[in-house]
């Protein structure tokens, strides 16, 4: 479904992703781990555009989208979150939700901003994460968690065919991060296909179909989450060998 | 077993209480607004010139139509500084735009400013889309600067440009009516068009267009990843925000019966937007009104106080010191913060 070819991106002299290469395929949960600058956020700022890519490739569904600007990829069905939740203060959450509804045309410009059908499937939304009861506080005034779970609801207002999510468990302690884990298979098993960075090992062994493992730009090994945890490969990334340049 | 269940109950307490305060706050975005209150302050301002009837009020209609020409423009100016967060210094271009095209049609074919306003605000619109699309690249301090940079051009630019009478200016032809009823057309074509730029904010606030501004102000980059246009939102708000700026000059034009660039291309006049809709409150609705009507009474009153010295000015300086330091996000604003806004002026 997601389709990177010999992504790049470049700051300076420092090769952030240098020809990372993965797919996504429709329905699955993947993950995208390595080890800290290992490149993962810049893959996904690249993917979904808000970063531009120095080369390199990104398809979806059979089109290319690493020339669009970042509101017609989500308008395309990729979505995502970021790694520090980025909420919009002085709005309520059920405004931060709806905001990511899609607006058709010019005259849907001036349409109310929230149509009752909307707001009936915002709530819907924080209903299904059980966040109802902060519909209508301000957004500032949330817990990390519930920012989280709000960058998730506003995420799924977008009807999106697959989701990008950044650490979606940095940061978010056990309970929260089980009912989060539940939510991201809930989804799933919705014919959500979902791409996830994460840290915690635990939630991407449970979690996750297929593990990509990047390591300095390079995408080193990809597999499922069995193979990936016996390649030699991967644990010396993590454990702080030396990569030998493949020449 | 005591120890669990008194747990869950606390837990459930907890939550109960966070369910009352969210359908609280809930009601509150439904009922707290007064809507009506404009609507009546309306009317008496259209009844107001009755009072010509028992003397002479022209110093009075002056004032009003002087406030409501700001509160059109600072509301207009709004939509873009306030709704959106950039902050422009340059929109006195747009108010000499207008002033100029409606100065210009009357003074070659007679024709009314108070036909031709919506025209000159168009033509506003076009020029500020066109701006847009070059200045909104950059957004914060850049912004503000590029801004300023668009006022000295258009300067320039009016100053040495001979069809529209250069640094000198242009005399307009004064219309026919007696010096009491003369003012009267001009009293309420502004009043119209301030009512029309208020009502626009309010229509705007409320649609998807103005959420989307107001995401762009809190976060560009998350709002365009959450599928807004942010760039055609941004130029389409810095047009829309020009054509109300277009509007009012035009009129005001015509009403002072002469157009010259420093009256007009000034960037004390921009500074006036920004100064009226920070007091008042940026990105409220009623906050630009408010903005001017203190500003406008402020720099009367302390004239009639100190006379049209240096110290006047000084004045008002320090009153708008001392209110933002007690209502930092302008008064609207603070007060809707703190659940202290009388609803009177609630007309978000």
């Amino acid at each position: 479904m997601l389709d990177v070819r010999n992504l790049c991106k470049h700051f300076g002299g420092i090769r952030a992703v240098d020809g990372a290469s993965f797919t996504v395929e429709k329905g699955s949960i993947t993950a995208l781990i390595g080890p800290n600058g290992a490149g993962k956020t810049t893959a996904f700022n690249c993917i979904s555009r808000t970063a531009q890519p120095t080369s390199g490739e990104v398809w979806l569904d059979g089109q290319r989208i690493d020339q669009l600007r970042p509101h017609k990829i989500t308008g395309r069905g990729l979505s995502r979150t970021f790694q520090i939740s980025r909420n919009l203060g002085d709005m309520t959450v059920l405004e931060n939700v709806i905001v990511q509804s899609k607006v058709d045309g010019l005259r849907g410009l001036f349409r109310p901003a929230f149509s009752s059908a909307e707001k009936d499937k915002a709530m819907g939304i924080l209903d299904f994460l059980g966040i109802t009861r902060i519909a209508y506080e301000d957004g500032h005034n949330l817990s990390y968690g519930q920012k989280k779970l709000m960058d998730l609801a506003a995420l799924l207002m977008s009807d999106p065919k697959i989701i990008l999510l950044d650490e979606p468990a940095g940061g978010v302690n056990p309970s929260l991060l089980e009912e989060i884990i539940d939510h991201i298979r809930a989804l799933n098993e919705k014919g959500l296909t979902v791409l996830i960075v994460e840290h915690n090992m635990d939630l991407i062994m449970r979690l996750s179909h297929k593990v990509v493992v990047m390591a300095q730009g390079k995408v080193i090994c990809s597999g499922t989450p069995e193979m990936v945890r016996e390649d030699p490969q991967v644990l010396d990334a993590y454990l702080g060998g030396v990569l030998e340049e493949a020449a | 077993m005591t120890a669990t269940h008194l747990q869950t109950t606390s837990a459930s307490a907890v939550v109960e209480a966070r369910r009352a305060h969210n359908l609280k706050l809930a009601r509150k975005s439904d009922q707290s607004r007064a809507t009506w209150f404009p609507l009546v302050l309306l009317a008496v301002l259209t009844a107001l010139p009755l009072l010509q009837f028992t003397g002479n009020y022209n110093y009075l209609l002056h004032l009003v139509l002087f406030t409501a020409s700001y509160a059109a423009m600072a509301s207009g100016w709004n939509i873009l500084g306030g709704f959106t967060g950039y902050v422009s210094l340059g929109h006195a271009v747009f108010f000499g735009i207008g002033g100029y095209v409606s100065g210009m049609i009357l003074a070659r074919y007679g024709v009314s400013s108070l036909i031709t306003a919506p025209l000159a605000g168009l033509i506003a619109a076009i020029i500020g889309y066109g701006v847009g699309l070059i200045t909104l690249k950059v957004r914060g301090p850049s912004f503000i600067i590029s801004s300023i940079a668009l006022l000295m051009i258009a300067r320039i630019l009016f100053d040495n440009w001979g069809f529209i009478g250069g640094a000198n200016g242009l005399t307009l032809p004064t219309n026919s009516l007696s010096a009491e009823w003369s003012k009267l057309p001009y009293y309420y074509a502004m009043l119209v068009i301030a009512a029309v730029s208020v009502w626009a904010s309010y229509r705007i606030k409320h649609s998807k267009f103005g959420l989307g501004l107001r995401a762009i102000a809190k976060d560009e980059i998350k709002a365009e990843s959450a599928g807004i246009n942010t760039r055609f939102y941004k130029v389409l708000a810095f047009a829309l925000s020009a054509f109300f700026v277009g509007m009012a000059g035009a009129v005001w034009g015509e009403y002072l019966t002469y157009l010259r660039p420093n009256i007009f291309l000034l960037i004390g006049v921009s500074a006036n937007l920004v100064l009226m809709s920070i007091l008042g409150g940026k990105g409220t609705i009623a906050g630009p009104v408010i903005g001017a009507i203190l500003i406008v009474a402020l720099n009367e009153i302390f004239v009639a106080l100190l006379g049209a010295s240096e110290i006047n000015i000084l004045g008002t300086g320090v009153v708008m010191i001392l209110v933002l330091m007690f209502f930092p996000l302008g008064i609207v604003g603070t007060l809707a913060k703190s659940g202290r806004l009388p609803r009177l002026l609630n007309w978000d």
